[in-house]
């Protein structure tokens, strides 16, 4: 398959170019020989090499230096090295790889030059198989970084052809800690060679990686993306990794390999030594060949003494076999939702970020500003969401771009596991092939043309698939006809390779109103589903109460039946106490919280509400009451009291008892922009400091918010519209924050790109949508090039815009030397400027 | 064969003959309090960050200025590493200039007020600390939802790591201290004419990105944000420092600083 014709979405293009898909197995890899076979099918050990990097330290390499180097300054040395492993009993010899990619090596040498002369350097070490070694960018990728996937992407996958066309017999990826960059290298070494693939990843004492990957989210992700070993090199000692190894062994029938440390490094008498010896390291490596470890070497630390008595080790044994017990598994860089087949634990997905029926959540998408569904995405998290939905789905909106960037945004603010939720398969790929972990797809059906493209997007990216009981005759209306569309998606996801422990089937609810009698039968549709597919089962419960009064309690109580049925991943809102009610009740039938300990904790005190007596707890009337306040001026003024004491709580009260005689309009004109104004001044005085400034700002932000919710957008006036960006290769996006928070009190509409942003997305922005003034940030000296070359651009791409720049290292004449039309010193004043250039 | 590991013992490629550096402090030396017991933030630093010079602050605001200081306190776990390399300052850069050479390293520092720091130092003490990706997650998560609450998580960051570097500081000079040395004040890259181009460099010396997740941007910015890198002289007997403190003179904002314009400066009195 040719993966070449769209770097978007590859698969789907390769489909549409009348490609077939074929699932990765054993037999479509290119491999060595037999034993390297056994190998990857978990019936072989094979051992590995030590640290490359400690020998030639020792042997007198400058420290951060680049030691790829030598594979062409010093070819013997390096053979000598790799000779020492393959005479110690190394099967495989890792080449000096490390860092050999194109950013790393700039342009000291080409990619393809060290590769070349590393695996020349291995080879002559004797070694039976050369394993082409990938590690780190030394990059930080977005959403935290700010490398793009798909240049992480492009930098392995040059690796990969680099390696590959030297003659490499496997690659190992190693020394990760990025869940997103080490599944960047899988799928460039799956996309660009038919090599097998080691994956690991490095964990701290705590078992998390840096970024906060735990090992089971390493193995489950790297398994399902179609690693072939999986496992962890680096950061401790064998004793130390061993627990972690068994959390591998327990989740992937995949081999495991560890590759650990010898310990620190100390000087001891002008030598280092590592404060592991052979024979403790080859004891501890002992015990997790017992545990079912199936692949071992070392890591730092390690020279060819201890890889000799690895060698006894694996000497005429087999791997222990580990079975896993079958579980749909869904995981984020920092968390798994595992669903085992043999009971029934429930994940809730929640279901806010979709605008259909949104009027909010539609008109953020439509401005581009992705925070307001990110906060959604927190919002469900806090009240006990599992699983994430992503759906952007609405005209005017391009999914292919928006869907992958508010995956990524996502990722950034929440731990939860997402599920990608498009009609659109390329969209859907977008989206997949750049998610840090392994999703849900929502969804597929029963037609052919559902099946064909979009089964082959989660076969290759390890997805779990949605299957919707529907097909080209429309929904069926017995439950027999939905378990037979069931059944067909699951007999043809196999065909890919997906078994039914990654499929979740939605046989799709009705309107009780209008078909009372399916209602059983979903149910019954769900029970037959679980019973005769071995599949997990989801369904948006709120379509069963269109049209009927009371929804929330027609919901709850078909939840609960549903729940009985045997579903198992309810989509739906979170953010309803009397749903999230019936999960947690559930949750103590079907054993899940175990010794009700969660259910004594939340309902011990909890006040019954259909007790006659029962009070609502304060706030729990969605209203609170407004303080007293201090004086009769405030008396009269509660806004700009509110406002200027920086205070929120009482904001919505105050501006909802105040819009009861008022025109909302005047209230904006003659109370809020006013207080603002005086705030402004107060904080140019130097009466009032930044976050009192913020406090404010906040507060009038709550009073907006009730009046818009009352009035409507669309009457709200609209001032002018500001495109604002902190500059390509800044990261410092504070201060940017806090001007957009303040022009979208004035009324602005603000289009925030973001940090770290290319000039021509900003040029991009400002011709689509007409914006006529820009802001821009940079806080360090060396990004103030990069705001100079985005005003060129603009000056040259939409000359009509005018710039307003800030940021700590620019002065006024500074501003003017980089062509700026405005210089705003904080974020009062950028306010300011705004409201002079659009007149009001 | 796997990731570079740090080793302490390297020749003498680097041109002249630096100093050894004594045994007792060859070794990389790795900052990791438990959780919870890192350093404390200075809370005044956190407000001077927050542009604060006097103002009366109200009880509400007061509150909240202090719970994140003491959430951040509680699950705050930094990391660092330092290490002790002997000073070349004999060197040239390759446009002839003096510069700092880090013998047994790739670090090569630029710039006269560098230059001036460390070329009468026998070593210099080279550090690199991090709060983690974890509060950067914060941050970022923050910075889109609630800019009020992630502009006092930023100044408390801000305090926190400049606490860490601190710590390591005083242990560092407490370790040369026990072998005769003293020590100069610190000095980062970025401070004065020394360019952010050493960040990339002095990260991979100390093995930074392996040993506490530290990166390096494109445009020389360490990522996690909060995060430090920085440098220091040791001497025999008492320090040469040729500046004696860290001051505005060699800030290249001194003229239109706004903590100068409220008469307090970005550096704690010390």
């Amino acid at each position: 398959m040719d993966y070449t014709l769209d770097p978007i979405a590859p698969v789907t293009a390769a489909l549409a170019a009348g490609g077939t898909y074929c699932p990765r197995t054993l037999d479509a890899l290119r491999i060595a020989d037999d034993d390297l076979h056994r190998v990857l099918e978990g019936t072989r050990h094979l051992l590995l090499d030590g640290g490359m990097g400690t020998m030639l330290q020792a042997a007198g390499l400058a420290a951060g230096e680049l030691p790829e180097l030598l594979c062409l300054t010093d070819p013997e040395a390096i053979t000598a090295i790799h000779a020492a492993y393959v005479a110690a009993g190394s099967e495989a010899v890792t080449t000096n790889t490390f860092g050999a990619n194109a950013r790393k090596l700039g342009d000291t040498a080409t990619v393809e030059e060290v590769f070349d002369a590393a695996v020349r350097c291995a080879r002559a070490s004797g070694a039976r198989y050369v394993a082409g070694d990938i590690g780190p960018l030394g990059a930080l990728l977005r959403p935290m970084g700010t490398v793009t996937f798909d240049e992480a992407y492009e930098l392995f996958a040059q690796q990969a052809r680099a390696a590959a066309r030297a003659g490499v017999d496997f690659f190992i990826i190693e020394t990760m800690t990025d869940l997103a960059e080490i599944r960047a290298a899988v799928l460039a070494c799956r996309e660009n060679t038919d090599l097998p693939i080691f994956a690991t990843m490095t964990f701290e004492e705590d078992g998390r990686t840096f970024l906060g990957t735990s090992p089971e989210v390493a193995a489950i992700t790297l398994d399902a993306l179609g690693a072939d070993v999986v496992g962890i090199n680096c950061s401790l000692g064998p004793a130390e990794l061993r627990p972690f190894a068994a959390r591998m062994l327990a989740v992937t029938e995949k081999p495991v390999m560890v590759q650990a440390n010898a310990g620190l490094p100390r000087v001891e008498d002008g030598a280092t030594v590592y404060d592991i010896l052979p024979d403790a390291y080859a004891q501890a490596v002992r015990a997790m060949v017992d545990d079912g470890v199936g692949v071992i070497g070392g890591c730092c630390g390690t020279n060819p003494d201890y890889i000799r008595l690895l060698a006894d080790i694996v000497a005429d044994r087999t791997p222990t076999a580990h079975r896993v017990a079958p579980a749909l598994t869904v995981t984020s860089a920092q968390r798994t939702v595992s669903l085992p087949t043999a009971c029934r634990a429930i994940a809730v997905v929640g279901e806010r970020i979709n605008p259909t029926g949104k009027k909010r959540l539609q008109r953020a998408l439509r401005e581009g500003n992705l925070d307001y569904a990110v906060g959604q995405g927190i919002a469900q998290q806090e009240q006990g969401a599992d699983v994430l939905d992503v759906n952007v789905g609405m005209p005017d909106i391009d999914e292919v771009d928006v869907l992958p960037r508010l995956c990524e945004q996502l990722s950034a603010a929440t731990s939860l596991p997402l599920q990608i939720d498009s009609t659109d398969p390329r969209a859907i790929e977008a989206a997949v092939r750049r998610y840090a972990g392994k999703p849900i797809i929502n969804s597929v059906n029963g037609k052919r043309e559902s099946l064909d493209a979009v089964l082959p997007i989660a076969a290759h990216y390890g997805a779990n698939i949605i299957g919707l009981t529907l097909d080209e005759s429309g929904i069926p209306e017995t439950a027999e006809a939905r378990v037979r569309i069931a059944e067909r998606i699951v007999s043809e996801a196999a065909r890919y390779g997906i078994g039914p422990e990654r499929i979740l089937i939605d046989c799709l609810v009705m309107t009780a109103s209008t078909n009372q009698a399916q209602a059983l039968e979903i149910l019954d549709a769900v029970t037959a589903c679980k019973q005769r597919l071995g599949v997990k089962c989801a369904l948006g419960v709120s379509n069963i109460s269109f049209g009927l009064p009371a929804r929330e309690l027609l919901n709850a109580t078909f939840l609960a039946a549903a729940f009985g049925a045997g579903l198992d991943a309810p989509i739906m809102n979170p953010g309803s106490e009397r749903y999230m009610d019936a999960v947690r009740a559930f949750r103590v039938l079907n054993a899940e919280d175990e010794q009700s300990m969660a259910y004594i904790e939340r309902f011990g005190a909890w006040t019954d509400p259909y007790k006659r007596d029962a009070r609502p707890a304060p706030g729990q009337d969605g209203s609170t009451s407004v303080s007293p306040t201090d004086d009769d001026a405030d008396a009269a003024d509660p806004i700009r009291h509110l406002i200027l004491t920086g205070r929120k709580g009482d904001m919505a009260a105050a501006t909802t008892a105040l819009l009861a005689d008022h025109d909302p309009l005047d209230l904006i004109n003659e109370r809020f922009i006013p207080a603002l104004d005086e705030v402004g001044i107060l904080f140019d005085k130097g009466t009032y400091f930044l976050p009192q400034l913020m406090a404010s700002a906040e507060a009038a932000r709550v009073g907006f918010d009730t009046i818009r919710e009352r009035m409507g957008s669309q009457r709200m006036a609209r001032k002018g519209e500001i495109c604002l960006a902190t500059v390509k290769g800044d990261i410092h996006d504070i201060g940017k924050n806090i001007v957009k928070m303040l022009l979208e009190n004035y009324g602005f509409t603000v289009y925030d790109l973001g940090r770290d942003v290319d000039p021509h997305t900003i040029v991009d922005t400002v011709r689509s949508r007409g914006v006529k003034l820009v802001g821009l940030s940079a806080l360090m000296t060396t990004t103030v090039r990069a705001m100079e070359e985005t005003i060129a651009l603009l000056r040259v791409e939409a000359p009509d815009a005018q710039v307003i720049v800030g940021g700590a290292v620019l002065t006024p004449d500074y501003a003017a030397q980089i062509g700026a039309d405005f210089y705003a010193k904080d974020a009062a004043a950028a306010a300011r400027i705004a409201e002079e250039v659009f007149g009001s | 064969m796997s990731c570079a590991a740090s080793n302490p013992q390297t020749d003498a490629r680097a041109s002249g003959a630096p100093a050894a550096v004594p045994a007792e402090l060859a070794s990389p030396v790795l900052y990791r309090p438990a959780p919870g017991e890192g350093p404390t933030i200075d809370r005044a630093e956190m407000l001077r960050y927050l542009g604060y010079a006097g103002q009366s602050i109200d009880d509400a605001l007061a509150e909240r200025i202090e719970s994140t200081a003491a959430e951040l306190e509680g699950t705050l776990a930094p990391r660092g590493v330092r290490r002790v390399f002997p000073i070349d300052a004999a060197a040239r850069n390759e446009n002839g200039m003096p510069c700092i050479r880090l013998a047994g390293s790739t670090v090569e520092l630029n710039g006269s007020d560098i230059f001036r720091h460390l070329k009468d130092a026998r070593l210099c003490v080279v550090l690199a600390c991090t709060l983690g990706m974890e509060s950067e997650r914060r941050l970022r998560a923050l910075a889109g939802q609630r800019p009020l609450d992630a502009t006092l998580l930023d100044a408390a960051a801000s305090a926190a790591i400049e606490a860490t570097v601190r710590a390591m500081e005083s242990e560092a000079m407490r370790d040369a201290a026990a072998c005769g040395l003293s020590a100069n004040w610190r000095f980062s890259p970025g401070y004065g004419d020394c360019p952010l181009s050493a960040q990339g460099p002095i990260v991979a010396a100390l093995n930074a990105g392996r040993l506490i997740g530290l990166t390096v941007t494109d445009d020389d910015l360490l990522l996690p944000s909060k995060s430090v890198t920085a440098v220091f002289g040791l001497f025999d007997g008492e320090p040469h420092a040729a500046n004696d403190r860290p001051s505005c003179s060699i800030c290249r904002l001194h003229g239109a600083c706004p903590f100068r314009e409220r008469d307090t400066t970005c550096y704690s009195a010390l």
